[in-house]
């Protein structure tokens, strides 16, 4: 048995990974927990003390070569091991990885998987995963091995690691040289509260009718602690806020405690990304608006109005 | 003069999509669409061809009542379209996909520049078949592409990373998979519509691939999702406010 192997481009979204291999072993799908990294990604000494019992490491890439050029060189690695299950982190680049090395493999590659879970008695890897923007949940099974699946990172708990264990390492060889070459990487800047991370999200929809009213949401934001994001229309057709705030399927998914949605009408997309949020509140004048079957606290009522009486309320009730 | 080929599919317009009281999907009453991104793709392709000329070839895989779709994507820009059809094409998996498109891409068009492909399809977001499609055409692929430009023999674009931008370049012919941010979609007037239904269209049927590929997964359950949501209403008055301020408190997601 040839185990399950794991890629990711963040430690923690690959401890997030090594914990889901360990509970299908645990299972009973059998082999060993492998960890495919490079020099700039995860640390081998983590991910052996998250429970990789081996690690394949690659050799730096050349200069100018995308983090995608890896791919032959994990594909060759995995046609000679096949093993069960690879595992990728969702992230641009894991998704790109995950297509080329499964297309190679000619594997099946369950995209946005959100359960794994092994049936022992039947010998039976169960996957699911969203369909119809979110609308519809599939549960599949491969009709062969290797199979592949991309994981939003968050979809698992990390595990906690030991210290004392190591991985082996093993060293795969250079891939060749990619025909794609990078001409030059705009690092994110980091402003204000990470959206992923916030406790409280406070999400703008096209119930805003001006850009400078933004102010408000992110005044209610800054008032509870808690970040701003939006939904695709403000980021995308009205560039108001940047993509990277925007929420849905195809943009990120949170899990806050407390979501807040201002003028958000709740298309289907959009509520797949705050499935995960613990409550989920929404403030919107139309009381047909989808968004308020989706939520535990609505306020039907236009947002011109509510906003300052509940900021005004929340200043007053203040714990001190 | 630059050969451009747009990948779309027809698609189910999940907006309409129910769920019956017993927690069923309820398709009875959807209406269909070029699923969102492929329509970014057709837009792009299209604004390529206005800019520095060349062709637009439109093509896709699906049932035969995706016809719509194929006059849908000739009234958006493009000169001519391939419609691979089959009544056993409804839910095809990516590589299947994949697969069929790479083959009728190679034979059927042969000459070509660049393939555009949305990041993924509105139904089944596997976000896998451009990258599939540029290996098994052995070319490279640039993918979550957010701005494009054509040079002499090369593809330059910007791809929108989780940590930034990535610019970066390949050579021609490739593919690349464009997200939404890189254009607005022309909404097609009526002008366009009467001139898309003069326009080719190539149908090609199941007999006429040489490829049959196999599904990797078959499906053990498809529910719609659950959503278990209190639904408790408040007005707008400030009596109301401060008891949904209350709840939130209660509730504990607010000190």
């Amino acid at each position: 048995m040839a185990g399950i192997w794991i890629f990711a481009e963040k430690t923690e979204q690959a401890l997030e990974l090594l914990q889901a291999g360990q509970l299908l072993l645990a299972a009973g799908m059998g082999g060993e927990l492998i960890a495919v990294t490079w020099p700039g990604g995860p640390r081998p000494e983590d991910l052996g003390a998250a429970g990789a019992a081996e690690v394949l490491l690659l050799p730096p890439l050349a200069d100018h070569q995308p983090l995608e050029s890896y791919g032959p060189s994990i594909l060759e690695e995995a046609r000679k091991v096949q093993p069960n299950l690879l595992l990728f982190s969702s992230t641009a680049r894991g998704k790109d990885l995950a297509s080329r090395i499964a297309e190679g493999l000619n594997a099946g590659l369950c995209s946005g998987c959100n359960a794994l879970h092994w049936n022992s008695e039947s010998g039976t890897l169960e996957m699911e995963r969203l369909l119809y923007g979110g609308a519809a949940v599939q549960r599949i099974a491969p009709f062969t091995f290797p199979v592949l699946a991309t994981v939003p990172p968050g979809t698992f708990r990390r595990g906690t690691g030991n210290p004392d264990r190591e991985a082996t390492i093993r060293h795969l060889p250079a891939p060749p040289v990619s025909p794609v070459s990078v001409l030059e990487h705009k690092p994110k800047e980091r402003k204000g509260q990470d959206v992923m991370a916030a406790k409280i999200v406070v999400c703008a929809g096209r119930g805003f009718e001006k850009p400078e009213d933004l102010a408000f949401a992110r005044n209610l934001a800054d008032t509870l602690g808690g970040a701003l994001a939006c939904t695709r229309p403000l980021s995308e057709e009205m560039h108001w806020l940047p993509e990277d705030l925007c929420i849905g399927l195809s943009g990120i998914q949170v899990k806050p405690d407390l979501y807040i949605g201002i003028g958000v009408s709740g298309q289907v997309q959009h509520l797949t990304g705050i499935r995960g949020a613990k409550i989920v509140c929404a403030i919107n004048r139309d009381e047909q608006a989808p968004i308020f079957a989706a939520a535990d606290l609505g306020i039907v009522g236009d947002l011109y109005a509510v906003l300052p009486r509940l900021l005004q309320a929340l200043n007053e009730t203040a714990a001190p | 003069m630059p050969v451009l080929v747009a990948c779309f599919k027809w698609v189910v317009d999940e907006a309409y999509i129910r769920r019956t009281s017993a927690g069923e999907l309820d398709l009875s009453s959807v209406s269909y669409k070029i699923s969102d991104y492929d329509r970014n793709a057709l837009e792009e392709a299209a604004r390529m061809k206005e800019a520095s000329g060349g062709s637009v070839l439109a093509v896709t895989v699906g049932v035969p009542e995706s016809t719509k779709g194929v006059k849908d994507a000739l009234s958006r820009g493009a000169d001519q379209a391939f419609f691979i059809a089959d009544p056993s094409f409804g839910m095809l998996g990516a590589s299947e996909t994949a697969a069929i498109l790479a083959e009728v891409i190679r034979t059927r068009i042969g000459n070509f520049d660049l393939v555009l492909c949305g990041e993924g399809s509105s139904d089944l977001y596997n976000q896998q078949v451009g990258i599939r499609l540029a290996e098994r055409l052995g070319i490279p692929c640039l993918s979550f592409v957010q701005k494009l430009e054509l040079e002499e023999g090369r593809v330059v674009a910007e791809r929108r990373l989780e940590d930034g931008i990535e610019r970066v370049s390949a050579p021609l012919p490739a593919v690349v998979t464009v997200l939404p941010d890189i254009n607005i979609p022309r909404i097609p007037g009526v002008k366009d519509t009467l001139s898309a239904s003069r326009k080719p269209v190539v149908t090609i049927g199941k007999d006429d691939l040489a490829v049959a590929p196999d599904a990797h997964f078959r499906t053990i359950s498809l529910a719609a999702s659950r959503l278990d949501r209190q639904c408790e209403r408040f007005g707008a008055d400030e009596t109301d406010i401060r008891r949904f301020i209350g709840a939130l408190r209660q509730k504990g997601v607010l000190r």
